[in-house]
């Protein structure tokens, strides 16, 4: 079976990086602009794994983070981080708002599909 | 060792016994408790290691209220898992499901 | 989609981000203080950045770094974001601009510029944040990492690849060889490590990866299952692993867990190979190598567990700790329960928070639009040419069959009118791009300039914005280079020493008026006749009123300038602008008043596609003339008409006089004048302002046409902006109102250059 990732980001041009790559990748992708519409489709998408921006309109990373793990049902998906921030007080906000890992930009396939192995069965 | 009373009662384990199942799984448990147990846990496609906790807690209460622990029967990412993560289940298979 | 559209893609969020950071620096110029325009104008930057980094243009990416890093600042309050940041921030844009153009169309950019606002930045930055980072090109390393101290393997710029290969995989039976060294790991999750949604398991699978391992998981912390609570982490694992991947290899594989979990990793003296497993006195599980089982179900044979010390349902999972182990001592924080179950309100409150949710768009190709507009604009000739046939044929009264067509032209219309808004869009990205052009003239001149916009989302026809922003961009230069003062002049006269430049845009009876006010010293007319007299454009005795002498900058090859400057340009006038204003089909006009500035007016359709009409005959031919240019039709009487001079005749309306224009002597369609009485005039108001009225033969209706190119079918004429075809298939030209009311001040058409020269 084809394991779902949800990909949060406002850039188009990220968003459609995330999909080439993880369609390449066998993985089904789902995708949402902001915050907001992420926990929108939370559970149309069901994901086995979230991947989201930080810097975003709306409803931020962390909110949106934060809003996952309020989740009874989704709170245990494991969410990455997908951002260029590369100091640490960034990774430290988001690990507290609940994120399981982080891919830190610039954008890189291999990376990207690595760390969703990482988190996945 | 067996209930003279009660029938053996069986469960069977979730396909996805993850974080959010850990609380179910340690409720559905605490329901049982008393009697015989015997686990089914061919279904189980993966298994975190708060589960495995529940289930090492849960065998190790079976024991203290002198009841029977057993899994009738597991799946292969089941064994594989608990070996992984060092968890020796081996005698409590049922037989015809050891090698 | 493959790379290159995806990179288009960017490029064309680029254009929209950059529009972004402009309009938010300028809100934050105006005194803006929202925390939500500085975290705008930071995402743009960042997303600009993000996009960049993954096609791997580094200028770009450096550049935008070093802004992002300012921007930071302002966004963390460190940093006030006053005029003389502003400045610099808006320089960068510009620069910023440059680069992602650079970037496109590989292009160069002014590698110097861009250095400068480099070095600025990060003085900002810096200037600020004391002196932390000095070259922030290079991203400073991490001041501190929580936790673990030392950990060498957490590269800040993204976790290390698990150094992996299959390659040492398949040999089950290799020997951890003497050159490679064993690590003993003693592993301990927090609950948080499982909250976030890591999972000890995948973190051991990764581990067993690296080579050959033997495991011990430890649960003397777990409680009976009444005295649990299922979300504690209470199994902690010690493992011994031989690899060469290293004590950093072995952290990378927990860099996601290591603030959640407690993690010792000590490298093993080597001892003999049995010394190993026996040093702690506690039994190990190997661990299989083939674990492909946790990936997928395959059929893979679990391999035996080596037979540990006698075994009882009791130590089960623990080898060594007797049954109820230390964990029930141990208090069971029950009380973290609560944290488990709380109420899921995080997404409802988060969607309420924000209600302002852009309006759904989408992206279409200029081309597939423009031909559905060609395919409605033959449908329209179409329904107009299957109306008069039915028309022509029918004189009983097929009323069906009329109503029929009555719903079709109604339809055809409407959709006429949605695929035109397709195109419509708003002046907004031109009018930012004014906000540069006043921006860098400002700086070459040494003027202080405020540009002031209103009616940014007024829309009209992509052609016609993209068609602006040349002349625009002149009249912006003109107004600061010529139309403001210097400072000092300013202050000398009493006024604000920055100058403001204000940019309109607005609707008017299906126009869009795009007005340029300046406030500086206004048309120099005294110099302005001089320069006239001394090109010889008029005589030196000409009598001429104000509004003409503002007209003459229209002149070919005019500037009041005393020295052509640089930034004006060289050969490139105000006639220049008013020819391709003109091209357009707008007009263009001038204000002025002395000491106070100019004010210059364009009148544009809001699409060069249609236009609605009014059908006309004169001479025996069919025109159209564009109904935005009526102001009331009128029938002349004998006593209304009177003559003066050789051949000018003047109409009274209403007590006042206008002059009656003969259109098709004006065209030349007839050697005399025709008799006013049998025709019909049309009062027509020009943009210069004055009311004419224009004489045609008869009026044979109103309808919308469907605007032709005569230029690109055929070739300008004079007094003809367009042509059109009518219902019947027959070619009507479409009369440029301007063009004819202006060649009624002179003599004919073809003077129209030298018009105001003689008045």
């Amino acid at each position: 079976m084809k394991k779902k990732v949800l990909t949060v980001d406002d850039s188009r041009t990220i968003r459609n990086m995330l999909l080439v790559t993880l369609n390449n990748a066998g993985f089904e992708t789902i995708q949402a602009e902001d915050g907001v519409a992420g926990l929108e489709v939370l559970e149309e998408a069901n994901p086995d794994v979230i991947v989201t921006d930080i810097n975003m309109p709306r409803l931020d990373g962390f909110g949106f983070i934060e809003g996952v793990r309020r989740n009874e049902k989704y709170r245990a998906v494991p969410i990455l981080v997908l951002t260029t921030e590369s100091d640490a007080e960034k990774k430290n906000r988001a690990r507290q708002a609940g994120a399981t890992g982080w891919i830190v930009k610039p954008f890189d396939p291999t990376k990207l599909i690595d760390a969703i192995e990482r988190v996945t069965a | 060792m067996a209930s003279k009373k009660a029938a053996p009662k069986s469960l069977s384990l979730a396909p996805v016994l993850d974080l959010n199942e850990a609380t179910a799984l340690r409720d559905k448990l605490m329901a049982l408790k008393g009697s015989d147990l015997s686990i089914d846990a061919s279904a189980v496609e993966r298994v975190g290691a708060l589960c495995a906790q529940v289930l090492v807690s849960a065998a190790r209460n079976w024991e203290v209220d002198k009841r029977a622990f057993s899994f009738s029967s597991a799946s292969e990412p089941f064994l594989k898992t608990m070996q992984l993560i060092g968890v020796d289940i081996e005698h409590l298979l049922a037989k015809e499901t050891q090698r | 989609m493959d790379m290159n559209e995806i990179k288009e893609i960017f490029f064309q969020e680029c254009e929209e981000q950059l529009a972004e950071l402009e309009s938010g620096l300028l809100k934050l110029n105006d005194g803006d203080r929202d925390p939500e325009t500085v975290n705008a104008v930071f995402r743009a930057v960042h997303s600009i950045k993000g996009g960049a980094g993954a096609f791997g243009l580094d200028d770009l990416v450096s550049f935008a770094h070093v802004f992002e890093t300012t921007l930071d600042c302002v966004r963390s309050n460190k940093l006030e974001p006053n005029q003389d940041v502003l400045k610099v921030m808006l320089k960068s844009a510009d620069v910023l601009a440059d680069l992602t153009n650079a970037a496109r169309d590989g292009g160069s950019v002014d590698e110097a510029r861009s250095k400068q606002l480099i070095r600025e930045l990060e003085a900002l930055a810096n200037g600020e944040m004391s002196a932390a980072a000095e070259a922030p090109v290079a991203r400073a390393a991490p001041v501190a990492a929580p936790v673990p101290a030392a950990t060498p393997a957490v590269n800040d710029e993204g976790f290390q690849p698990i150094p992996f290969s299959f390659d040492d995989f398949g040999d089950e039976e290799q020997p951890a060889e003497s050159g490679v060294p064993t690590y003993e790991i003693l592993f301990r999750p927090k609950s948080e490590l499982y909250a976030k949604g890591n999972e000890a398991s995948l973190l051991l699978r990764d581990l067993s990866r690296l080579g050959e391992m033997s495991i011990h998981c430890d649960t003397d912390a777990l409680p009976l299952l009444e005295d649990m609570n299922p979300e504690e982490a209470y199994f902690a694992w010690k493992i011994s692993i031989t690899t060469d991947k290293g004590e950093d290899g072995i952290r990378s594989v927990f860099e996601f867990a290591e603030w959640d979990c407690d993690l010792e990793i000590r490298a093993v003296e080597k001892k003999s190979e049995a010394g190993v497993e026996a040093q702690d006195e506690l039994p190990m599980q190997p661990v299989p190598f083939d674990l492909s089982i946790l990936d997928e179900p395959t059929d893979v044979i679990v391999s035996e567990p080596e037979p540990v010390s006698p075994a009882s349902a009791a130590d089960f999972g623990s080898n060594v700790v007797p049954m109820a182990g230390a964990g029930r001592d141990e208090a069971p924080a029950s009380e973290q329960r609560a944290a488990v179950a709380q109420p899921a309100a995080g997404p409802a409150a988060a969607s309420a928070a924000s209600s302002a949710a852009a309006a759904p768009t989408i992206r279409v190709d200029l081309d597939r639009v423009d031909r559905l507009i060609n395919l409605v604009g033959e449908l329209v000739i179409n329904q107009a040419m299957l109306s008069q046939s039915v028309i022509e044929n029918d004189n009983n009264g097929l009323s069906s069959i009329n109503m029929g067509l009555d719903e079709l032209q109604q339809l055809t219309r409407e959709i006429q009118d949605s695929v035109m808004a397709i195109r419509a869009q708003p002046v907004k990205p031109v009018f930012q791009r004014m906000s540069r052009i006043v921006r860098e003239i400002a700086d070459a001149t040494g003027k202080s300039v405020r540009l002031v916009t209103e009616g940014e989302n007024t829309e009209v026809d992509k052609t016609v914005i993209d068609k602006l922003a040349e002349p625009l961009t002149h009249m912006i230069r003109n107004a600061v280079d010529h139309g403001l003062e210097p400072p000092e002049k300013r202050q000398a006269a009493g006024k604000n020493p920055e100058g403001t430049v204000r940019l309109t845009a607005k609707h008017r009876s299906g126009r869009i008026v795009i007005e340029l006010a300046d406030d500086g010293g206004g048309i120099n007319r005294e110099k302005v006749r001089q320069k006239a007299i001394d090109n010889d454009l008029i005589a030196p005795d000409a009598n001429l009123s104000d509004e003409e002498i503002d007209n003459l900058i229209f002149h070919a090859g005019f500037s009041t300038a005393d020295k052509i400057s640089d930034i004006s340009g060289r050969g490139v006038g105000m006639d220049v602008v008013k020819r391709s204003i003109q091209a357009l089909g707008g007009r263009i006009s001038i204000s002025s008043r002395p000491g106070q500035g100019s004010v210059f007016t364009m009148s544009l359709p809001l699409t060069l596609a249609v236009l609605d009409g009014m059908v006309v005959t004169v001479a025996g031919q069919t025109l159209v003339v564009p109904l935005t240019a009526i102001v009331e039709t009128l029938q002349p009487e004998a006593s209304a008409i009177h003559s003066f001079g050789a051949s000018q005749r003047l109409i009274s309306i209403r007590n006042s006089f206008c002059p009656l224009v003969d259109v098709g002597r004006i065209l030349n369609f007839r050697a005399t004048q025709a008799n006013p009485v049998e025709g019909v005039a049309l009062l027509v108001e020009s943009e210069g302002g004055g009311q004419r009225a224009l004489m045609v033969d008869a009026i044979q209706g109103q309808r919308q046409v469907v605007i032709k190119s005569l230029e690109a079918n055929y070739t300008h004429v004079p007094g003809i902006a367009a042509a059109t075809i009518l219902g019947d298939g027959r070619v009507a030209l479409i009369l440029d109102v301007d063009a004819v009311v202006a060649a009624s001040r002179g003599q004919s058409l073809k003077q129209e250059i030298s018009l105001a020269a003689t008045g």
